[in-house]
């Protein structure tokens, strides 16, 4: 050992290993470094222009009838909620409204099975499995409106009539179902492959083990999965354009408001989806903290 | 026809995941109904590959399979009655205690009434009874494999497969579950095949001990058979509490064999079973570390034995009740004695001391 | 131990199919058949009046590549993807960062997580409204500029202008880089950044060489997901530009609506083609499919 030291030339050992720089990171004594306050203010930035804009139309929705689009506030009122549903001249709010909440629960459920099979496909390799998965990406990053454009070509030269249930809904499956697939992929990553070898043992069936054991323990994943499918699909414009057909799905409605109407409306209209998210998001986010917590806590004793 | 009986036989067993090497290679083994089986060997040694076989979750490329008398080779894992605890026990995270015991009633269509009165007389057996509404997440280390033995049991099997059951706890829990699991094997009466890569659970618990190497069984018998009487130099080593030594056979004369060594006289060891010993020969002979005696040079040695190998000590660990002293006896091989604490430190030796190694001639082994 | 598909047996073959069936009745008519109609369509000729003549012609091809307009379009689409990306990198690489390294709760961190991410819940197209009471020109900052006096009269190049397209894209995707970026650092180990600390490395080395190299599978998949939304996105460029800025896209949609289907189809099929070489570039440093299953 000794004559190991003794043979290595001294002065490499000072040139490799210099001493430390002041740069070097001294130990915490509990205070914050200086990054934290420079990424504390810019976190607090970007969460205010992240909000800020989408508070500002919240707030002017609520003005009375000599409302303009920008502000100050011009009295208190629900007038442009009335406006939005009475008008003939803001279009179809609420016919648009009941479809694209119907498209958005048909949607979400064949996104959640669908993805849920897939998933459990993707698990184990197989003979193509690369082409489906490189084709499940091309379908995510394919321009929306060139796929709702051939799609709507597609069924024009076979003479079906474009729709929402039909052509709009499979256009709009080409973009939630590779986001299922994907958010599938990580939700059943956490799930350990001896549990259902342990329910094989113990006598269940493929498809008891999927119930009673797959689908309870992944629960809080599939409801993200649920999440994903709403509201990508309550929100698609691109790929509804040339598929939806005569009636419109409410982001188009949305847009073509935005060409002609120039009222708080518009503003209202805002609020009114935004509340609906927020219904959705809250409804998810519980069911999941739920779940998590029935499972966690409860039963000490 | 189904039998009761968990008597299993491995017939010729192979078995290979890429179709170029066997991780089971040739596996043939008897296992009495009744009985606590442990396989034991260094990690990818193919035991827990020949467990999950047994259990129907890999089918062996080549060979049988006979549980009671039937070849299972095949079936499903519920058609071969046998239950399997796994490693870390796989317990189904959002169901509690009870529904993970009545799991395997639930799934045969038994009403719920029944399978949880049939799963609560489980939990009385395996004392968690105040915790049976509790999740997994909840309950100790010890009480999880507890349900994973009682969800196992539940369904009455003829053969019980557990896959390093006790690798997920502390050593004190360890000890304590080693008891548990032979009052639970004697309790229900059936066949236990046990995988550990831990030699003292493996003694402290088996009525057959199967030492596996590479895929193949290297020697399968009695705790007491497998530790004292190693077959080769393998078994030896692995299973501890052996000096091995190596040399070429000097003479032969009557009931035993001279190895030359170190030693000025040579080793003189007994024959016993091995009978085809020529000079020239090189053979490995194993003499138990708490057989080796040191004694002072120049002293007289104890009765008995005729072997000295002089030796300077190398290190020392004391280990309760015995010394563990370390010896350059044999050169590039260790060489440990086991010496009781009261004989030690009745004239303690230090590190650097030459003393002289001997043992009762008749304790020497040779080895295949 | 995973067996390689080739070597798996027909059954597991045919298990893997029967789960990707469903996925692959959708995808087939909903996305090979459609970009293989536009493909086609590429190659009719029109007469000019919406009508398509069936044939073989790359004509389109040679009016959309001759014409000095789709060089501004692509110029401008890249103009507006490169600067998105990298404010959408920085942004979101910085908070992600925040949030892993220097938010101590674990409890606050998701809780600042779940807060950056629940606008990408909400409708695209209000959070882009949403910008017109602030940069208008009687917007929240021309008022507020004007007051203090910094300028004369309101600026007008805040709303409508190729500024604010920028604004509404970063606006709009920063969460998706925040979110895998987020994922990758999760995972990196405490201890890594203890010990290059311990090694005396400084600040600036722990982000060049343990945080950044670490989170290349978050960065490629963020940067997948804002290039391809950005390249085939037309509906931001049309709002926010107020029609004064075009992209690749947006000039399709125009194309459609007077019904030049042919060289629209043709443009859309160039667009694609660089939107495959850019994202299987991307797809080749990083494969996601295990990154995400990890």
């Amino acid at each position: 050992m000794s004559a190991v030291l003794t043979d290595m030339p001294k002065t490499d050992m000072s040139k490799s290993v210099a001493p430390a720089t002041t740069k070097a990171i001294a130990p915490s004594k509990g205070g914050r470094p200086w990054t934290f306050y420079v990424l504390a203010t810019l976190f607090s930035l970007y969460v205010l222009a992240l909000y800020g804009p989408m508070f500002c139309i919240y707030i002017l929705s609520f003005q009375d009838i000599r409302g303009g689009l920008v502000f100050p506030m011009k009295g208190q009122s629900l007038h442009w909620f009335v406006d939005l549903f009475t008008q003939v001249r803001t279009g179809d709010v609420k016919g648009s409204f009941d479809r694209s909440i119907k498209l958005a629960v048909i949607v979400t459920i064949i996104t959640v099975v669908v993805s849920f099979l897939a998933g459990l496909g993707f698990r184990k390799r197989f003979r193509g499995d690369t082409a489906v998965f490189y084709m499940m990406i091309g379908s995510l990053v394919a321009p929306g409106l060139v796929l709702g454009l051939g799609t709507g070509l597609l069924f024009q030269a076979l003479g079906l009539n474009a729709s929402w249930y039909t052509s709009a809904l499979g256009a709009q499956l080409s973009w939630t179902l590779p986001f299922g697939v994907l958010v599938m992929f990580a939700v059943m990553s956490r799930f350990d492959h001896v549990w259902e070898e342990a329910a094989y043992d113990l006598g269940a069936g493929r498809w008891q083990s999927i119930r009673l054991v797959m689908i309870p323990v992944l629960a809080p994943g599939l409801v993200a999965v649920v999440l994903f499918g709403f509201t990508l699909s309550y929100d698609e414009f691109a790929r509804s354009l040339q598929t939806a057909g005569s009636l419109n799905t409410l982001p188009l409605e949305i847009w073509s408001m935005t060409l002609n109407v120039t009222s708080p409306s518009l503003y209202a209209l805002g609020t009114v989806t935004t509340v609906i998210s927020f219904i959705v998001i809250g409804a998810s986010l519980g069911s999941i903290v739920l779940i998590q917590k029935k499972r966690g806590s409860s039963a000490k004793g | 026809m189904k039998s009761d009986r968990g008597d299993i036989e491995l017939a010729g067993v192979c078995k290979s995941f890429d179709g170029v090497t066997n991780v089971v290679d040739g596996v043939n083994l008897k296992i009495a109904d009744g009985a606590y089986c442990c396989f034991i060997g260094p990690s990818g040694c193919g035991k827990t590959t020949i467990l999950r076989m047994i259990a129907g979750h890999e089918d062996p490329t080549a060979g049988e399979i006979v549980i009671g008398g039937q070849n299972v080779v095949g079936l499903a894992p519920v058609q071969r009655r046998t239950a399997m605890m796994f490693q870390s026990y796989a317990l189904f995270p959002h169901l509690t205690v009870r529904e993970n015991i009545a799991f395997a009633l639930r799934v045969r269509g038994m009403s719920k009434t029944d399978r949880l009165r049939a799963a609560d007389a489980m939990i009385e057996k395996v004392r968690l009874t105040q915790f049976a509404d509790r999740l997994p997440a909840q309950l100790s280390g010890g009480q999880q494999q507890r349900v994973a033995l009682a969800r196992a049991a539940i369904t009455e099997p003829r053969v019980l497969l557990l896959d390093e059951p006790l690798s997920a706890l502390d050593e004190q829990l360890r000890v304590q579950m080693r008891q548990e699991l032979r009052r639970m094997q004697q309790e229900l009466g059936i066949t236990f095949i046990h995988v550990t890569h831990t030699q003292l659970e493996a003694i402290a618990l088996a009525d057959l001990v199967v030492v596996m190497e590479q895929g193949r069984i290297k020697q399968a018998g009695a705790a007491r058979e497998v530790y004292a009487h190693p077959h080769d130099r393998y078994v030896a080593e692995f299973m501890g509490g052996q000096n091995v030594l190596s040399g070429c056979v000097e003479k032969v004369n009557g009931a035993s064999f001279t190895l030359a060594q170190a030693a000025p006289d040579g080793i003189e060891v007994p024959l016993q079973a091995r009978s085809s010993i020529n000079v020239g020969d090189k053979v490995d002979i194993a003499v138990r570390r708490d057989d080796v005696a040191l004694v002072r040079p120049g002293k007289e040695l104890p009765p008995g034995c005729t072997t000295s190998l002089p030796s300077r000590v190398l290190a020392i660990e004391y280990q309760g009740y015995f010394v563990k002293v370390m010896l350059d006896t044999v050169p590039d091989d260790e060489f440990i004695a086991y010496v009781p604490e009261k004989t030690f430190f009745a004239d303690p030796f230090t590190i650097g001391d030459v003393v002289v190694a001997t043992w009762a001639t008749g304790s020497a082994l040779p080895l295949a | 131990m995973q067996p390689s598909p080739a070597q798996t047996p027909p059954r597991a073959n045919l298990a893997g199919w029967l789960y990707v069936s469903p996925l692959v009745l959708v995808l087939v008519p909903f996305f090979v058949a459609p970009i293989l109609v536009v493909l086609l369509a590429s190659f009719f000729a029109t007469d000019g009046f919406g009508g398509l003549t069936p044939g073989f012609t790359l004509a389109s091809y040679v009016e959309v590549l001759h014409s000095a307009l789709t060089l501004k379009l692509y110029l401008a689409t890249i103009k507006f993807t490169v600067l998105t990306w990298i404010f959408t990198l920085v942004i979101g690489f910085f908070v992600a960062y925040f949030l892993v390294f220097h938010v101590r709760s674990q409890l606050l961190a998701i809780g600042l997580f779940l807060l950056c991410t629940v606008p990408f819940w909400t409708s695209n197209i209000i959070r882009m409204i949403s910008w017109i009471p602030l940069l208008g020109k009687e917007g929240l900052i021309n008022q507020a500029l004007l007051g203090l006096g910094v300028i004369r009269a309101p600026l007008e190049v805040l709303l409508f202008s190729d500024l604010a397209v920028v604004i509404a894209y970063v606006h709009q995707l920063t969460i998706f880089m925040i979110v895998p970026i987020f994922n990758s650092m999760a995972r990196i180990d405490k201890k890594l950044i203890e010990a290059a600390i311990d090694a005396g490395a400084s600040r600036f080395d722990i982000m060049r060489l343990i945080v950044v190299p670490m989170s290349k599978s978050g960065i490629a998949l963020g940067t997948i997901f804002v290039v391809s939304i950005v390249m085939g996105d037309f509906f931001v460029v049309k709002v926010m530009s107020g029609g004064g800025s075009a992209s690749v896209v947006s000039a399709f949609y125009e194309d459609v609506g007077v019904l030049q289907y042919p060289t629209a189809a043709a443009s859309a099929v160039l667009l694609t083609l660089v939107l495959v070489a850019v994202v299987s570039l991307i797809l080749r440093t990083v494969d996601i499919r295990q990154e995400i299953a990890r």
